[in-house]
């Protein structure tokens, strides 16, 4: 009983940050048509701001948060000026350029950080909150799930109620009528970008005092990303969240009792199931000729 | 006339392949393999993509072959002569087996999909020990003696490698020069136009996607052999990407464009070692690159070249239908 | 004798009927209108002849056997060929290369044949067939021509080739006069005619009224789904209600 609350707590917890970065890749993929592939490196890059700005220069946390958040929006900016612009009219293209800068993101990494072990940031905010005597629950952690909530809620706030959010939504659903009806798709492209990747990079600043961080941490986080968006249906924002937060619960419960390697693997063959039930993702159209 | 320069071309390149490890040190002559190898794993990679669809399983294939030989030969003692093939039929098993699931998806959701299936598989190698070593992998395979001849040594090795993948990459062009390459390409451009007229588009995708995975399990057990070892990260999806790099920089609309990509970025990739830790990012910026600035690789080059002095029009279709 | 019935099909996609309770038979040889304002739901019905749809609920015949609910591919090697709206080739292939991926399902080959070479006499006359109908449809000169390069009338004259390759019974034309000159629509209408004279049965989606007029014996026409009249195109062009909905649809 009490393993099994502390894991619904936990579970919770992992949610929210899966929801964070999967909800920048549907949004990219929604708006764009691509699928970003490097979304696992912009994670990255935010863990890595803090661990090499907080952890080993010595800005407060909070402060450099907000940098981690800043740098990995502009790095979504330049992709998108410079990668997916140029290729918007082929998909595939736009998908293999992202692998590219997979790469290139990784090796800066590494050359910030050096090879060797994982670093390690230390928790921030010290301290366990202890419910019921049994459940225990890092202030850290706490942060992390406050934060993403917020975040999440701003960005739902952004979609449906203003103006932009709703051209972004438009733009989801159909780019050339929407582009017919004067909205700019460069613009939206812009924004649905910098907003995915900003949350990618905000995921991976909350992450870092919580995980290992190494220049291929964004194996498991892209692999992650995909089964929420397919489990979750592909371009539903709200969806993705849903099965963000049930994909984490399930994996928490699935690691503690199989082991990590099982748990993904189910996670895996979950995908693969949805993808056979409806061969193109949930909310997927097939398109005829 | 044009049958002689081809006889004549053909013969160069033949005498090129026998004589070129002798000139080698030990370090290229072990590339060389690797290189050999490697052709088959594109040329055979290209058959999948045919049909127009992007997986992103041919390296677990190529694991799956690579594991056949390594447990037929370490568990039964059997030689090469019995793994490859077998290798390249199991590989073509699972493949089928994969096809029920995958081929219901197309473009994204196949990539995604097939990109789950395969590291499902990967983590299986990883997840149960016996058989398969996890993470460590396993070890103790061995190239076969003939006679005297040890294939340990790189040169014989190489020629056996370059026998069976010439072998393989002539059924592989008969293949796809038949009505049957025909038709793959139809179920590319036109599924619709191809159905109408009678093509089971499922059919032929299963095809391309079983047959390219025969091969490429063949060249699996080719490398196991050599090399002795395997584990579950040499076929993960950094291996994938770098099959993807090197159709796409050689250029994937004609069947030597991988090939001639994958012997050009080898031939890069030697040129700048020294600069261990940058290379993937000098992979990831000739990758972005070549999309951007030659979007249809390598091998359009000398058409660019011809139509630049001639002055026609080339025509570049997008990688993938709208 | 019908080679073609449709029982009282109804297409519907969501709420949306598409088609409503449709009933009307081919004979063999003829050639057939099929006709309506935009959004009628010919290209449905068509689509549903063919397999790409499955009809919410009535039957299809052809030759007297139930075709509803089969894969095109299998339709099509029952007989049914399809033409396609625009057009619609294998534009990075030759002339003779697309006509080629016709004879699919008459000369079948299959992988161990084609490395092997095993299959050479069929591909002979695979080949043969091929000459035979771009001859006959005017294209052999163009054999080696990429498709995407051709004249607009020799792509439609293509796109039929393709299907006559497969020696069909029952042809699909999906608006083969769309985008064509008056001269390009006389010379379309002469080997359309040809091709029935060859003995095949024509069903044709048309808005250019010259070329549906002159060259069907007999008309069905569809409006917002539902069968609004049939007759000889003497007797269509001269029903109310044809007239209404056709000026009403120009308004």
């Amino acid at each position: 009983m009490e393993l099994i609350l502390q894991s619904i707590i936990n579970g919770l917890i992992q949610g929210g940050l899966y929801a964070l970065f999967a909800v920048g890749l549907v949004m990219i993929f929604g708006v764009m048509g691509v699928v970003n592939f490097a979304h696992g490196e912009l994670v990255m890059a935010g863990a890595y701001t803090i661990w090499y700005l907080h952890a080993q220069q010595g800005l407060g946390y909070l402060p450099t948060v907000v940098v981690a958040v800043v740098l990995v929006t502009l790095i979504g900016l330049l992709m998108e000026r410079f990668l997916f612009r140029p290729t918007r009219n082929d998909p595939l293209a736009g998908l293999i350029c992202s692998i590219g800068m997979l790469f290139i993101l990784q090796v800066i990494a590494t050359l910030i950080g050096g090879e060797g072990p994982s670093k390690q940031v230390p928790p921030v905010f010290q301290g366990t909150l202890v419910v019921f005597d049994f459940l225990r629950i890092p202030n850290q952690r706490i942060f992390a799930l406050v934060i993403s909530v917020a975040a999440l809620v701003t960005l739902w706030y952004f979609l449906a109620r203003t103006k932009l959010g709703w051209a972004l939504r438009a733009v989801a659903l159909d780019r050339e009528a929407s582009a017919l009806q004067g909205i700019n798709i460069n613009r939206i492209s812009m924004i649905a970008i910098g907003v995915g990747a900003g949350m990618a990079g905000l995921a991976g600043a909350l992450m870092a005092p919580l995980t290992n961080i190494n220049p291929h941490m964004g194996h498991n986080v892209i692999i992650t990303a995909f089964i929420v968006t397919i489990v979750g249906g592909v371009g539903s924002l709200s969806g993705a969240v849903l099965a963000a937060i049930l994909y984490a619960l399930f994996h928490t419960f699935m690691t503690v009792y199989f082991g990590g390697t099982i748990a993904t693997i189910s996670g895996l063959l979950l995908m693969v199931l949805v993808l056979i039930i409806k061969p193109t993702g949930i909310m997927g159209v097939r398109i005829s000729e | 006339m044009n049958m002689l320069i081809r006889s004549i071309v053909g013969l160069i390149i033949l005498i090129v392949l026998l004589i070129v490890p002798h000139f080698l040190e030990f370090h290229h002559q072990d590339l060389l393999i690797f290189l050999t190898i490697n052709v088959l794993v594109v040329a055979s990679y290209r058959l999948v993509t045919l049909t127009g669809e992007w997986s992103l399983i041919h390296a677990v294939m190529m694991g799956v072959g690579g594991y056949t030989a390594t447990l037929l030969f370490l568990n039964y003692e059997l030689g090469m002569w019995f793994t490859l093939p077998t290798a390249g039929l199991l590989s073509a098993a699972v493949a089928a087996l994969l096809c029920f699931p995958l081929l219901r998806m197309t473009q994204f959701y196949f990539l995604i999909g097939s990109f789950a299936a395969g590291e499902a598989i990967r983590l299986v190698w990883i997840q149960f020990l016996d058989p398969f070593g996890g993470t460590g992998g396993l070890s103790g395979v061995s190239p076969p003696m003939i006679g005297d001849i040890d294939f340990m040594d790189p040169i014989p090795y190489y020629y056996l490698a370059l026998t069976v993948v010439s072998i393989c990459l002539f059924l592989l062009y008969r293949i796809e020069k038949s009505r049957v390459g025909l038709t793959l390409h139809s179920v590319h451009w036109k599924a619709p136009l191809a159905e109408s007229v009678g093509v089971d588009t499922w059919r032929y995708r299963a095809l391309a996607f079983i047959t390219g995975s025969f091969f490429v399990g063949i060249a699996g057990a080719l490398k196991v052999h050599y090399i002795g070892t395997i584990t579950p990260n040499q076929y993960g999806i950094g291996f994938m990407v770098f099959i993807l790099i090197w159709v796409i920089v050689g250029g994937y609309n004609k069947f030597y464009g991988p090939i001639i990509g994958v012997i050009v970025l080898t031939m890069f990739d030697e040129s700048i070692r020294g600069f261990d830790e940058i290379r993937p990012a000098i992979y990831g910026a000739v990758l972005i690159l070549s999309i951007l600035f030659l979007p249809l690789g390598l091998e359009s080059i000398p058409g660019k070249l011809k139509a630049w002095f001639i002055g026609s029009e080339v025509v570049e279709p997008p990688l993938t239908d709208e | 004798m019908p080679i073609l019935e449709v029982k009282n099909v109804t297409k519907q996609f969501g709420g949306l009927t598409a088609l409503d309770n449709i009933s009307f038979h081919v004979d063999e040889g003829e050639i057939r209108g099929l006709i309506g304002p935009n959004g009628a739901g010919k290209s449905t019905m068509f689509k549903n002849i063919a397999g790409f749809y499955k009809p919410t609920s009535g039957d299809i015949h052809y030759q007297g056997q139930s075709i509803s609910g089969r894969k095109p591919h299998q339709i099509a090697e029952m007989g049914i060929v399809r033409t396609f709206q625009e057009t619609t080739l294998f534009q990075e292939m030759t002339v003779f290369e697309n006509a080629l991926v016709g004879c699919h399902t008459r000369a079948r080959t299959d992988l161990f044949s084609a490395i092997l070479g095993l299959d050479k006499q069929k591909q002979r006359q695979a080949a043969d067939k091929v000459m035979e109908v771009l001859e006959f449809m005017g294209l052999s000169e163009r054999r080696d021509q990429l498709a995407s390069e051709l004249p607009l009338g020799s792509q439609r004259a293509l796109a039929i080739s393709i299907a006559l390759v497969s020696e069909p019974k029952l042809m699909l034309m999906d608006e083969p006069f769309a985008g064509m000159n008056p001269e390009e629509t006389n010379h379309m209408m002469e080997l359309t005619r040809k091709v029935r004279e060859s003995g095949i049965t024509i069903v044709l989606v048309e808005h250019d009224m010259k070329a549906v007029m002159g060259l069907c014996n007999y008309l069905t026409v569809l409006n917002f789904g539902q069968l609004l009249a049939q007759g000889t195109p003497e007797e269509v062009r001269s029903n109310d209600k044809v007239i209404e909905a056709y000026l009403g649809g120009a308004n």
